[in-house]
């Protein structure tokens, strides 16, 4: 596969950061993949004494406050908060993508209430706005996944439409409109195509940071709710144990960082690759 | 001693993915003596630009001198320091860049910007630097220095801007000054003052010259000796005006014969059989009191904030019977491509009237007919702008077949092929995306795709502006081919006189979206009666007489360009 010219390889190893964050990538995704398989208890099982200590001949990495399998809790631990970030990001990019190539080649009035919704959003606390969603709607995977799309919309439709931009004005769009084109054909035949890449950057970095978002919710219990494993939540259940037992958060915190680290060195290394600026992404709400 | 002495001079850059090296300059050998003028010729990707920068010590991210030496009055500067070089840079040699608007600072009135020239490097105070600075404006001709001093770059013309540039590199009155064209994004009326002012301060303070240009003509009217390169090697070298009138080797032959001269004899006329015929019917394209006005973008400053623009187009009429083709001519800013966008359906005109085979054609491309939309078509000047970067070949070619024509798999293919073999490339192109092709293949898909329409009229809007001249003249002739071919008249706009004098049977002058003149392309070029065809036509063929002619009109030195 070639992008602008440069092989999918050639892109993912394009600095030693990116391939660092590639393999770190991987591998979360490998374990979330076949972590049913490979864990050695049930993760929602009461298997033994509570809180043993990592390296017990039985657990390896020890049993949590009331006795469950802590590696097996771990390995599925980023399952749910996983999939609820790329779901609900993928579903923001995707009709993200088509609400900004649309309002790049409409253009005029559309354009500008597109734009000011997408202002208004971005006015707006984004944790806040997730709190209060939850709150409101209940703490469930989907009302989860539904709010971390609505989040990550308008930032994505703000980026995607300055990359359209730049592409309505040349010369191939003006001969789609002149040969009667519709415009739903030109926005998808001809322009969308030519957003890709800034559509990829933009889910992976989103990911990254959604990732996070639901962690912090589910730590602050407004997230993903117990039994079910989830990183963010066993940080909150470690807390009060930090003196007693400080690796009960210090692995679920390593396990979203390197997530999370591993994420933004991976999508920094596409967006160079790619010849786009990720910092754009980053800071452009 | 000579000034500047390059021996065997080798550059190259780095492909980054596969590390490897590929030779952008290799083993140029020149000499410039003090207050010669050399002029470097060669099309893009030749090296001359990449050989511009190494006489002066520096190289482009990626670029490696691998070998041989610049030697600036016998020391090799490629061993300089960089203080060294910083001292020889602005003092002994300066540089004037193509682009005059991206070369100066934005921010700064520039008349501050030379200042600052001169207190680095002459260590003048503010005022006497200030002095210094309006006396170099006086000098090249800048028609109110004081008021030039301070405005911003922006708020000059192009030609003004560039004006600017060359006082800053003649600040510190240098040994050697390297020209790297200088008057490509100018038009020709002004290039030609910005040529003879170079010239006029090349007599005057005798600082040797080197001249890089794509355009021979160029050379031939500034330069004594002159080098062709081409894929970094010089492949001839001489007197300029011997290049010029007997080229030696086969490719400075073919890059002279390829120029569109203004000053050639008129191509012979088509066989007239059915003009005859055609001037009694209705002409196919008929413009009437033409007028347009840009209005402004909906937004909602705008509505707190009319404001009323200058006419871009302003009562312009003409027409143009059928198969064939006239020409537009103009500078920019003329209104040129404003009139093809209308003709297309781009933009509905403010006033006036567009008919088409006798009806009204008044509106914009939605309104219009499928039959219309067809029956007209146009090609831009950018190729590959001009075709969708990820789409094949294929698919750019029989899209419009199958949405014209309803034809799809083998038919539109073969009909895609049949539309490449016209424009003599190959079937294997299909498969390919616009970027894997040249300029001048890009071009030729353009047109391709304009005629698998089978048009009745065609726009070609500066369709080889963006061409080398060798390749701009095959181009020329495989859309000539395929008009001919299918009957199709052509409205032909062009900055270029050359261009327009070979293929355009009428042509009309254009100046701020008036028309100036108009006839057959005969009359217009051959008895011009407005002062402003002199003008252009004296610009085109690089007349000394220009100079007397643009005091008599001196309205296009402060246009502002812009489309």
């Amino acid at each position: 596969m070639l992008v602008n010219g440069k092989s999918l390889g050639a892109i993912l190893t394009h600095s030693p950061g990116t391939t660092v964050g590639v393999i770190l990538v991987s591998l979360h995704l490998l374990n979330a993949l076949f972590a049913p398989l490979l864990i050695p208890y049930g993760e929602t099982q009461l298997v033994g004494q509570p809180m043993l200590e990592p390296g017990h001949a039985n657990f390896l990495l020890g049993t949590d406050v009331i006795g469950r399998d802590f590696l097996s809790r771990l390995m599925m631990g980023g399952r749910t908060s996983i999939t609820v970030a790329m779901v609900g990001v993928l579903g923001a990019v995707l009709i993200g993508t088509f609400f900004a190539v649309s309002a790049a080649y409409i253009g005029g009035f559309y354009d500008d209430v597109i734009m000011r919704i997408v202002d208004t959003k971005l006015s707006i606390p984004g944790i806040l706005f997730v709190a209060l969603f939850v709150v409101g709607f209940g703490r469930s995977v989907t009302v989860l996944t539904i709010v971390i799309g609505l989040s990550y919309f308008p930032g994505a439709v703000r980026t995607i439409r300055s990359q359209a931009m730049t592409q309505v004005p040349l010369a191939y769009v003006k001969a789609a409109r002149l040969r009667g084109e519709s415009t739903l054909s030109v926005i998808f035949r001809e322009l969308t195509p030519n957003v890709v890449e800034v559509v990829v950057v933009e889910f992976a970095i989103r990911t990254s940071s959604a990732i996070l978002i639901v962690s912090a919710l589910s730590f602050l219990g407004l997230g993903i709710s117990p039994p079910t494993p989830d990183w963010g939540l066993m940080v909150s259940e470690g807390v009060n144990q930090i003196y007693q037992a400080p690796w009960l958060i210090l692995f679920p915190a390593v396990f979203i960082s390197t997530l999370v680290v591993g994420l933004n060195f991976a999508s920094d290394g596409l967006a160079n690759a790619l010849g786009l600026d990720a910092a754009r992404g980053l800071h452009g709400g | 001693m000579p000034l500047l002495e390059v021996k065997d001079l080798r550059i190259a850059y780095q492909n980054p993915s596969t590390g490897e090296q590929m030779l952008a300059v290799d083993g140029v050998s020149f000499k410039v003596e003090p207050g010669e003028t050399l002029g470097i010729v060669g099309e893009s990707g030749c090296g001359k630009s990449t050989l511009a920068r190494a006489l002066m010590a520096y190289c482009r991210p990626g670029g490696v001198i691998v070998g041989g030496e610049v030697l600036f009055d016998g020391n090799n500067i490629l061993e300089f320091t960089d203080e060294q070089i910083r001292e020889l840079r602005g003092r002994r040699m300066a540089m004037v860049p193509q682009d005059p608007l991206t070369s100066l600072t934005y921010h700064m009135k520039v008349g501050p910007q030379i200042d600052e020239i001169l207190k680095i490097h002459q260590q003048l105070g503010a005022h006497a630097a200030r002095l210094s600075t309006l006396k170099l404006f006086e000098g090249t001709n800048l028609p109110t220095p004081e008021k030039s001093y301070g405005r911003y770059p922006h708020e000059n013309s192009g030609g003004q801007r560039q004006r600017v540039v060359i006082a800053g590199a003649l600040a510190c009155q240098p040994d050697l000054l390297i020209l790297d064209e200088p008057t490509t994004a100018l038009d020709t009326t002004t290039e030609m003052q910005v040529l003879k002012l170079v010239k006029e301060l090349r007599d005057r303070m005798g600082t040797a010259l080197i001249y890089i240009t794509h355009d021979l003509t160029l050379t031939d009217y500034i330069c004594e000796n002159v080098l062709v390169m081409r894929e970094g090697k010089v492949v001839e070298r001489g007197k300029a005006t011997e290049i010029f009138s007997a080229p030696q080797t086969d490719y400075g032959k073919m890059l002279v014969a390829a120029i569109p001269r203004v000053d050639a004899a008129f191509p012979e006329p088509a066989p007239a059989i059915d003009k005859q015929e055609a001037s009694t019917a209705t002409p196919l394209l008929n413009v009437e009191n033409l007028s347009y006005r840009y209005a402004q973008r909906w937004s909602i400053d705008a509505l707190f904030n009319p404001q009323q623009e200058e006419l871009a187009v302003d009562n312009v009429s003409f027409e143009l019977r059928r198969g064939e083709t006239l020409g537009l001519v103009g500078e920019s800013g003329s209104g040129k491509s404003t009139i093809a966008n209308i003709v297309v359906g781009l933009m509905a005109p403010t006033s006036g009237e567009v008919a088409f085979d006798g009806a009204s054609i008044n509106m914009i491309d939605k309104f219009r007919s499928a039959e219309l939309r067809r029956r007209i078509q146009i090609i831009f000047q950018d190729p590959l702008s001009s075709l969708n970067p990820r789409r094949r070949i294929e698919s750019i070619l029989t899209r419009p077949l199958k949405i014209f024509f309803g034809m799809s798999g083998a038919a539109a293919r073969d009909r895609a092929v049949e539309l490449l073999e016209d424009m003599e490339l190959s079937a294997d192109l299909l498969k390919r995306f616009p970027r894997q092709l040249s300029g001048g293949q890009q071009q030729r898909v353009a047109i391709a795709r304009a005629f698998t329409a089978k048009p009745d009229l065609i726009l070609c809007d500066e369709v080889t502006s963006a061409l080398d001249v060798s390749v701009q003249a095959h181009v020329l002739e495989l859309l000539k081919g395929i008009q001919n071919k299918t009957g199709a008249a052509s409205l032909f706009i062009s900055h270029d006189l050359g261009v327009v004098k070979q293929v355009a049977d009428d042509t009309v002058v254009l100046q701020k979206g008036h028309i100036v003149d108009a006839g057959t392309t005969r009359s217009v070029f051959g008895d011009p009666t407005h002062t402003y065809t002199k003008l252009l036509l004296a610009a085109a063929s690089r007349r000394e007489d220009y100079a007397d002619l643009s005091t008599a009109a001196p309205t296009t030195a402060g246009a502002l360009r812009g489309r």
